[in-house]
């Protein structure tokens, strides 16, 4: 064997495991964490819309951002903000401590790939959004969209990002979309209750998953 | 100490690609399933099964067949002997890499 031949086999042994470990990275808390804030954001969105319920809207409906004050829909745009800021400050800083628990890398080859999986959904997302809730834009059946529609590409980035690693992640991914697409199809004026449903409980019910596997040692 | 690298140091067992990759992902995880492994390396289960027996008769891979309620579940995990063999062999690249040595008769 030459030293290019053993090189490429180091470099071979070193994605492999990196494939592998991107599965002991995955951070369960954050994944809770993030579900539980998602919760509290939908818990919130429903006592707003309830104080200001009027006759066609109902508080599970994000339409009824329309009827809060300006202030409102100021507060209301912010707390989502800092929830998904949040989401990913928490997914960064745990991922980071399990790898170190690992002593792996958290900036490894595949943890690299997912980022870049999930970055451009996100992004898309996040133009839609605002230019869902621009001013001259803002009508009842674009903001009714913002939920699906983050659903899907959220989503679809899960999945990409899970093609670089085990299945889970594929499977929230998948069912993120299904999700979305139910709730773009068939149940825009839940809104409230599709995201606490997707964002909340497939966070919640994946991080307990992936605590459970982490556990029991790493089966399927 | 004598640093020159030995056809013998080879393990001829884990060389081969598609065990080394098998040996390699159970390196860094204390168990892993059949489906999980076949999915994280892209294996055929035929490709998978017939390199995870030869990694089981050479000592290096322990295979656990159970069922999850009606479904067989197989798992595989690395043996103590395994870890020693994949650690030798990844000095061994080592020394290659640094030295750009080859294994003597190799080297002829």
């Amino acid at each position: 064997m030459d030293r290019d031949e053993a090189q490429s086999r180091m470099q071979e042994i070193q994605r492999i495991m990196e494939r592998a470990t991107l599965w002991t990275i995955l951070p369960g808390a954050s994944a809770i964490l993030g579900g539980l804030m998602v919760l509290g954001g939908c818990l919130v969105s429903y006592l707003m819309f309830r104080s200001v319920r009027g006759p066609s809207f109902t508080p599970i409906d994000f339409a009824a951002l329309l009827d809060l004050s300006l202030n409102g829909q100021i507060a209301f745009c912010v707390m989502w903000f800092l929830i998904g800021a949040g989401g990913v400050v928490a997914e960064i800083h745990f991922a980071q401590l399990q790898a170190k628990r690992q002593g792996i890398s958290p900036k490894g080859r595949s943890a690299r790939l997912a980022f870049f999986s999930l970055t451009p959904s996100v992004v898309v997302a996040m133009v839609l959004t605002v230019k869902f809730l621009s001013p001259t834009q803002m009508r009842a059946q674009e903001i009714q969209y913002i939920a699906p529609v983050w659903m899907m590409l959220y989503g679809t980035g899960v999945y990409t990002a899970g093609l670089f690693s085990v299945r889970a992640p594929r499977t929230l991914g998948m069912a993120f979309i299904a999700a979305g697409v139910a709730s773009i199809m068939f149940l825009q004026p839940y809104g409230v209750i599709t995201a606490a449903l997707s964002f909340g409980w497939f966070h919640i019910a994946f991080g307990l998953y992936v605590i459970s596997k982490r556990r029991a040692g790493l089966s399927t | 100490m004598n640093d020159s690298i030995k056809p013998d140091d080879i393990d001829p067992i884990i060389h081969e690609r598609v065990r080394l990759a098998i040996v390699s992902a159970l390196a860094v995880a204390p168990e892993m399933s059949f489906n999980e492994l076949k999915a994280t390396l892209g294996l055929s289960d035929g490709n998978l099964s017939a390199h995870a027996t030869s990694l089981q008769k050479a000592g290096y891979v322990e295979i656990a067949k159970t069922f999850k309620g009606r479904r067989p579940y197989t798992a595989l995990r690395l043996t103590a002997v395994g870890q020693e063999a994949f650690r030798r062999y990844v000095e061994t690249l080592r020394k290659i890499i640094e030295k750009g040595a080859q294994p003597r008769d190799e080297q002829k």
